[in-house]
């Protein structure tokens, strides 16, 4: 039997974009908000969020001030998110070797700056990633592709990686489960964004049903029906007479909020190396209404999971009416109780996480 | 996204028949030059020509063409990059209408239909700053 997971409590500075894009913190300021906070012990960034220069100009004298900074307030690097920019150029896709060097120069500065993981994308194929075992192997970074919805867990794509991943068997190729791909429900903080934007409570609801039928065909396989899903919440904005929103809808409906099941995370659970704890918000009650955060914790700790959850609002695209320090306190909050509920616990102390996600993961990071 | 923060209010400054405004990026994170792939000035309802806009970030200042293959400079989230234009604006204490559209690619999202690009836009009400 599976010993009970001990996940780390953590976030991801993209929680906090609006603030930071609006400069009322700068990452010295926002790593300390965190650390005060009691947000951590886990801290996530985004490589090119985050950090002028990334990945090209990050010098050793940043790197030195960041790891003393982050030494200082006593957080835990967990995940630097790295980006495989292969439509950088206009006139063409990048090229394989192009595409390895770009992901190589962010793995580096992910392993000088002390974080154990890089968080990669779903466009990397199963022979992109075997390509990129050797730049893993020399920085001792584990590389984890997000699944993030409209993929899932179960999706053609993501079980092709896994196959690959089987047969390479190497500790430092795995995945990065974001919760986005598991959802239950449209989130109501974004029906009200759209209601503040003049959307009819009879569109609104229309939005919902169609979204609910989706949740109840099931995930989309291939990139086939999701395009088919796409359309059709543009024709439905389209038919009410704002087709101003019908993008916004497509993109949210079918990008941010994934109908799969949650049973599809088992199908990659023993590749699992880090969490996004994607949510949207939290409501009256204290509880996230749309993402079934209390499942998701349950299935981790029953599954052994023992790596990092950063907390990941997102959210912030459309809400521009309540804190999101607050938000994200309660979502944290819920994950505790959720992990109690299990009969395990989330790990709250630096040291215990260090610790925890070093046997957690295969070998420590050379930076 | 960020689209309500384009255009930096108070940022609107001319001079000689060139106008320029500052700009915020509408994203969470950095993109290159060769991923802003388009903009347009426009003031109290007149564009700016298009071969006359220049976009200056970093202390360097580009052409949308010479963008094109720019992939060493890059926009930073919390840095204000400068639109401008040829484009006569009556300075004074007079209210001006301040639009300004931008198309920008987002390179590691690929689509059935090639790099996905968002298409954003702004507009706001201010005076000529006085400098």
């Amino acid at each position: 039997m599976t010993s009970l997971g001990t996940p780390i409590q953590g976030v991801t500075l993209y929680s906090f974009t609006r603030a930071f894009h609006a400069r009322q913190y700068d990452l010295d300021g926002l790593i300390r908000k965190v650390a005060a906070e009691g947000f951590g012990p886990g801290l996530e960034v985004i490589g090119f969020s985050s950090l002028r220069g990334f990945p090209d100009r990050i010098d050793d004298t940043f790197v030195g001030q960041f790891r003393d900074l982050v030494a200082e307030v006593d957080l835990v690097p967990t995940s630097l998110a790295v980006n495989v920019d292969t439509g950088i150029r206009r006139d063409r896709l990048m090229n394989h070797d192009e595409l390895v060097e770009y992901m190589r120069k962010q793995i580096e500065v992910a392993a000088r700056l002390g974080f154990p993981i890089a968080r990669v994308q779903i466009s990397l194929t199963p022979d992109a990633m075997e390509s990129l075992l050797p730049v893993a192997e020399k920085y001792g970074v584990t590389l984890a592709l997000e699944v993030h919805a409209d993929q899932h867990g179960a999706h053609e794509r993501v079980l092709a990686l896994r196959d690959r991943y089987e047969k390479l068997d190497s500790p430092l190729l795995g995945f990065t489960a974001d919760w986005g791909a598991t959802v239950t429900g449209f989130a109501p903080s974004l029906l009200e964004a759209y209601r503040r934007r003049g959307a009819s409570e009879d569109l609104l609801r229309q939005v919902v049903e169609l979204w609910d039928g989706f949740y109840a065909e099931g995930p989309p396989n291939n990139q086939k029906v999701h395009g088919e899903r796409f359309g059709a919440f543009i024709g439905l904005a389209a038919r009410n007479g704002r087709p101003d929103l019908g993008i916004d809808f497509g993109i949210n409906g079918t990008g941010l909020f994934g109908p799969a099941p949650l049973d599809t995370w088992l199908e990659i659970m023993p590749w699992v190396r880090h969490v996004h704890g994607k949510f949207f918000g939290i409501d009256e009650n204290g509880e996230e209404p749309s993402v079934p955060v209390r499942g998701l914790v349950r299935q981790l700790v029953e599954n052994g999971y023992s790596g990092a959850i950063s907390s990941e609002y997102e959210g912030w695209h459309w809400n521009n009416w309540q804190d999101p320090f607050e938000i994200i306190r309660g979502e944290q909050a819920v994950q505790r109780s959720a992990a109690a509920n299990a009969g395990s616990a989330m790990i709250t102390e630096a040291s215990e996480a260090r610790r925890i996600l070093r046997s957690h993961l295969a070998q420590p990071v050379r930076g | 996204m960020i689209a309500d923060r384009i255009i930096e209010q108070g940022t609107l400054t001319t001079q000689d028949g060139r106008t320029a405004v500052e700009v915020r990026i509408p994203w969470y994170r950095a993109l290159p030059g060769s991923c802003i792939a388009g903009a347009a000035l426009t003031v109290d309802g007149v564009a700016a020509a298009e071969d006359s806009l220049r976009w200056t970030m970093n202390n360097r200042t580009f052409s949308f063409e010479e963008l094109v293959d720019e992939t060493g400079e890059w926009w930073f989230p919390l840095d204000s990059a400068v639109l401008s234009g040829d484009l006569p604006v009556r300075d004074g204490q007079v209210e001006h209408e301040v639009r300004v559209d931008l198309k920008l690619y987002i390179p590691y999202i690929i689509t059935d239909h090639g790099v996905l690009h968002i298409e954003e836009h702004d507009t706001k009400t201010m005076k000529v700053a006085q400098r």
